[in-house]
C-alpha cells in the first residue's frame, strides 16, 4: 500500500493550510477596500478555477522550472507541488472569506471606530470573529481540495514516490498499471481521509472562535 | 461646546452651521434624506465634508478648506463621541457586557476593572441583569439601553443619537426618553439628536434646527420655532397648518383671493408689496357665535374629537381657503359647533408672522 502517498497528501494539505489561510485572510480583507482594480483581482484570484489543470500546469513548470522565480530549480521536488497547491487553491481560500468579511454589517464596524477601537483591535476583536465561518469553509475547502488536486501535481512534480507522487497520483498510476484492487483500497482511503479531516475541520473550525474571557475583553 | 460649520455638495448636499452647549441637548430635525443623519455621522468622524470645521471643547477635531483641502481630521476613535445608532450596532458576537466592555478597551487595559465598570452602566441603564445575554436574546428597547450604555462608557465629549426611538414601541419609548432625561443632568455634555419626530424633538430638545435637502433652515427654541418660524418652508417642515400666503405692505398684510387685511406688526424688513407666507398660532385665533366688523364668516367643514380636544376644519366663506381651529370639548358646546353650521372666525393680527415665500426646490433662499 502507498502509505507515503497518503502521507505526502496529508503533509501537502496541512502545509498548504497553514501558509495558505493568513494570507487568504490578508487578502480577502484588502479586498473589501480595494477600488477600480478589485474587478481585475478577484479575476486573477479566480482563474485556477477556470483554468484547465494542464494549462496552469504547463505555466507552473515553466514559471518553476529552470532557476524559477525563487533562483533554484523547484520542479519536481515537494516544494515545487506546495507552490503549486498554494496557487491553485486560491479561490478557495480567498473567496468564502471575502464573502464573510461583505457580510458584515458597516454599522458594526463604524460602531467600534466610534468606540475608539484601532484598526487592528477591530480586525482581531469584532471582523475576525465575524468572518469565523467563512474561515471554516475556506479551511475545508483547501484542505479537501488539496488532498484531491490531480493535474497540476502531476504537471508539476511528476511521480516521485515520497516527494511528489500523492495519493491521487498513486491511484492513477495503478490504474495504468491494471492494478484495480490497490487503486481501490487507495481511493477508499482518501475517501476516508477526506471525509475525517472534513470532520475535524468543522470540529476544530467549526466552533464560534474563543469567547471573549480568552480574547480578553 | 460644540461648534461646527460644514459644507458640501456631493454626495449628500450639506450647509449646516450649529452650536451646542454642555448639557443642552438639540435636535436636528427634518424629512428623510435632509442631511441630519449625514452631519452626525461627519461630527463622529466617520464622514468627512468637503470645508468647514468641527470644535469641540476648544480641541479641533475637523478643518477644511476649499484651497487646502482637509487640513485636520481626527479619527473617529480620537473625537470621542457617543454615537447611538438607529439600528443600535450591537456587536452580534459578544453579550450585553462585552459590548459594553469595548469602549473602555484601552481606558481600562485590565479586563476586571473594564467588566465592573460596564456593568456599572448597565445598572445604570436598568439592565444590570441581562449582561451575559446575546443581542440576539434582547427585546429592541433593551438593545438600545445596551447600546447607549456602550456609547457612554467611554465618557464622551458629545453624544450623538442618530433617530434613536423609532424602531421601539411606545411604551419603552416613554422609558427611554426618562432615561435620557435623567442622563443629561448628570452628563454635561452636549447631545443632538436626529430625529423626523417633532413631538419628540419639542418633547427633549431645548433648541431644534429644522433641516431640509442638507441645508440648516432655522435654529431656535421649540416654542420660537412652532410660532414664528423664519420662513414658510420651516413652518410646512414643523407641520404647522394655518399657513396662508398674501402680500405685504408697511404694516397691512392683503390675505390672498380674500378682501381681508389685517394690521401686522412692521419690522422694517420686507419691502412693500412683497408676496409672503403667514402663519396664525392657534391662540390667534378665535370664533363667535355673532359677527363682528372684522370676523371672517366660515363654515364649519369638518369635527374631529380626539379625547377632550376636538380639531375642527373651517372653510372660510368668502374664499377657498381652510383654517384648523383646535378646541376642548366643552369650548365646542359652548359655541354650539357642528359640521355644515356657519360660525365667524376672529383672527388677532397681532398674532400674525409673516416671513417670506420660498419653496421645496429653491433651498438656499432666505436662509440668513
Amino acid at each position: 500500500m502507498d502509505t507515503d502517498a497518503i502521507l505526502l497528501s496529508l503533509k501537502l494539505a496541512m502545509w498548504t493550510l497553514v501558509l495558505i489561510l493568513p494570507f487568504g485572510v490578508w487578502v480577502a480583507h484588502r479586498l473589501q477596500k480595494a477600488g477600480k482594480s478589485k474587478s481585475w483581482i478577484e479575476a486573477a484570484l479566480a482563474l485556477p478555477l477556470v483554468l484547465p489543470p494542464t494549462v496552469l500546469g504547463y505555466y507552473l513548470l515553466v514559471g518553476l522550472g529552470g532557476k524559477s522565480f525563487f533562483g533554484i530549480p523547484l520542479v519536481f521536488s515537494f516544494a515545487g507541488i506546495l507552490i503549486a497547491s498554494l496557487i491553485v487553491n486560491l479561490p478557495f481560500a480567498i473567496q468564502p472569506i471575502q464573502r464573510a468579511f461583505e457580510a458584515i454589517n458597516p454599522e458594526i464596524i463604524e460602531a467600534a471606530q466610534v468606540s475608539g477601537l484601532s484598526n487592528w483591535q477591530i480586525f482581531r476583536l469584532i471582523e475576525l470573529p465575524l468572518a469565523w465561518r467563512g474561515i471554516t469553509s475556506a479551511a475545508v475547502l483547501t484542505f479537501a481540495h488539496t488532498l484531491g488536486e490531480f493535474g497540476v501535481i502531476l504537471m508539476v512534480g511528476g511521480a516521485i514516490p515520497g516527494e511528489t507522487k500523492t495519493v491521487s497520483i498513486a491511484i492513477y498510476d495503478r490504474v495504468q498499471s491494471f492494478d484495480t484492487a490497490g487503486a481501490g483500497v487507495l481511493s477508499l482511503i482518501l475517501l476516508g481521509t477526506s471525509l475525517i479531516a472534513i470532520a475535524i475541520s468543522y470540529g476544530v473550525f467549526g466552533r464560534q472562535p474563543s469567547r471573549s474571557k480568552e480574547r480578553g475583553i | 461646546m460644540l461648534k461646527m460649520t460644514l459644507s458640501q455638495a456631493t454626495p449628500n448636499p450639506l450647509q449646516l452651521s450649529l452650536e451646542c452647549t454642555p448639557g443642552e441637548l438639540h435636535a436636528l430635525v427634518g424629512p428623510s434624506g435632509s442631511g441630519k443623519t449625514t452631519a452626525l455621522r461627519t461630527i463622529a468622524g466617520l464622514n468627512n465634508a468637503e470645508t468647514g470645521s468641527i470644535e469641540c471643547n476648544g480641541e479641533l477635531w475637523f478643518e477644511a478648506n476649499e484651497i487646502n483641502g482637509i487640513t485636520t481630521a481626527l479619527s473617529p476613535a480620537e473625537r470621542s463621541c457617543g454615537f447611538l445608532f438607529q439600528q443600535y450596532a450591537l456587536f452580534p458576537h459578544l453579550s450585553a457586557l462585552e459590548n459594553v466592555c469595548i469602549p473602555l478597551y484601552n481606558s481600562a487595559p485590565e479586563p476586571g476593572k473594564r467588566k465592573a465598570q460596564a456593568g456599572q452602566w448597565l445598572n445604570r441603564m436598568g439592565i444590570g441583569e441581562l449582561a451575559n445575554r446575546m443581542p440576539s436574546q434582547l427585546s429592541g428597547g433593551q438593545q438600545q439601553r445596551v447600546a447607549l450604555a456602550r456609547a457612554l462608557a467611554r465618557s464622551p465629549k458629545v453624544l450623538l443619537l442618530d433617530e434613536p426611538f423609532s424602531a421601539v414601541d411606545a411604551p419603552t419609548r416613554q422609558g427611554l426618553y426618562k432615561t435620557l432625561a435623567e442622563l443629561r443632568k448628570d452628563l454635561n455634555i452636549p447631545i443632538l439628536l436626529v430625529t423626523h419626530d417633532l413631538r419628540e424633538a419639542d418633547l427633549l430638545a431645548d433648541r431644534i434646527t429644522v433641516i431640509d435637502q442638507g441645508v440648516g433652515l432655522q435654529t431656535a427654541a421649540p416654542q420660537v420655532l412652532f410660532e414664528r418660524p423664519r420662513n414658510s418652508r420651516v413652518a410646512e417642515l414643523v407641520g404647522i397648518n394655518n399657513k396662508f400666503e398674501g402680500v405685504f405692505t408697511a404694516g397691512k398684510l392683503t390675505w390672498n383671493s380674500c378682501n381681508q387685511v389685517f394690521d401686522v406688526l412692521d419690522k422694517g424688513k420686507i419691502p412693500p408689496n412683497t408676496p409672503v407666507a403667514w402663519v396664525i398660532p392657534a391662540d390667534g385665533i378665535s370664533l363667535h357665535t355673532k359677527p363682528s366688523s372684522s370676523s371672517i364668516e366660515a363654515d364649519v367643514e369638518q369635527i374631529s374629537a380626539l379625547g377632550q380636544i376636538a380639531v375642527i376644519q373651517l372653510l372660510l366663506n368668502n374664499a377657498t381657503h381652510t383654517l384648523t381651529w383646535e378646541a376642548s370639548a366643552a369650548e365646542v358646546k359652548r359655541l354650539e359647533l357642528e359640521v355644515g353650521k356657519n360660525t365667524h372666525v376672529q383672527i388677532d393680527g397681532s398674532k400674525i408672522h409673516i416671513m417670506p415665500l420660498r419653496t421645496i426646490n429653491d433651498p438656499r433662499r432666505f436662509t440668513s
